[in-house]
């Protein structure tokens, strides 16, 4: 069961490679922003993999929580500094 | 950044959310010692959540529940917590910080004086931390210039 949680995260890790890709060169900024926005989310489902490999979830939901947590407010505070430069 | 925002979505989500956000602070202060977290972790988290709100609501409703005066005295407030118990410790006969001695008040065993000693330090931590984290992105969101410095000059002149 922890080789599937293992494999499970390698193929959310080449997701995050394709939406790292979008963040890079992506056109615009609102594709970058959207880009890192799902980064964050993928990278909070791997830290709860990475939980299940190691018997220690519980240890592990509270750091997904804070990241999910400061991913939103990261989020909105791109929006908020580009709606500000009137870039949008 | 810090002009209020008109989009209703944001401003209900933030609504609904600061309050998690808070307890969930509060969470990881509390079990610093037996899980991921601290005082500082829980601290930054905790000044997230005004951040957000600073965010969200604007300049003018943020003033009312936190201001500038209010973040400095929330800093040193929980500065004096930290140092004030470690100058307890240091008064009655032990090391800095060494809570073992604070049985002797809290008239528990020695284990459990330095468990809940480790606590107050970090609720202390917790404020101090939440009180620069949102005096930090204040100054910068703001340029260091209040709206109400500018009236107090306009007053003065």
């Amino acid at each position: 069961m922890s080789n599937f949680f293992l494999y499970l995260g390698i193929g959310l890790f080449t997701l995050v490679l394709f939406c790292l890709y979008r963040g890079t060169f992506g056109p615009g900024v609102l594709n970058r922003i959207a880009g890192i926005c799902a980064i964050g989310t993928k990278t909070l489902v791997i830290l709860l993999l990475m939980g299940f490999i190691y018997n220690r979830v519980e240890m592990f939901v509270d750091i997904s929580m804070v990241y999910a947590l400061l991913n939103f407010i990261g989020t909105i505070t791109a929006a908020k500094y580009l709606e500000m430069r009137g870039e949008v | 950044m810090t002009r209020i925002t008109d989009d209703v979505i944001i401003r209900t989500v933030a609504r609904i959310l600061i309050p998690f956000i808070q307890l969930y602070a509060l969470y990881v202060i509390m079990h610093g010692h037996h899980s991921p977290g601290g005082g500082f972790q829980g601290g930054v988290i905790l000044g997230a959540s005004f951040i957000l709100y600073l965010l969200t609501h604007g300049l003018e409703e943020t003033k009312i529940r936190m201001s500038e005066i209010k973040a400095g005295l929330f800093s040193s407030f929980g500065l004096l917590i930290y140092s004030g118990i470690g100058l307890l410790c240091l008064i009655l006969g032990s090391n800095y910080l060494d809570y073992g001695k604070l049985s002797t008040i809290l008239k528990v065993m020695p284990a459990q004086a330095r468990s809940l000693g480790i606590l107050g330090v970090e609720i202390g931590v917790g404020i101090a931390v939440m009180a620069v984290m949102f005096s930090i992105f204040f100054d910068i969101s703001t340029g260091g210039e209040l709206p109400e410095d500018e009236q107090n000059k306009r007053g003065a002149r």
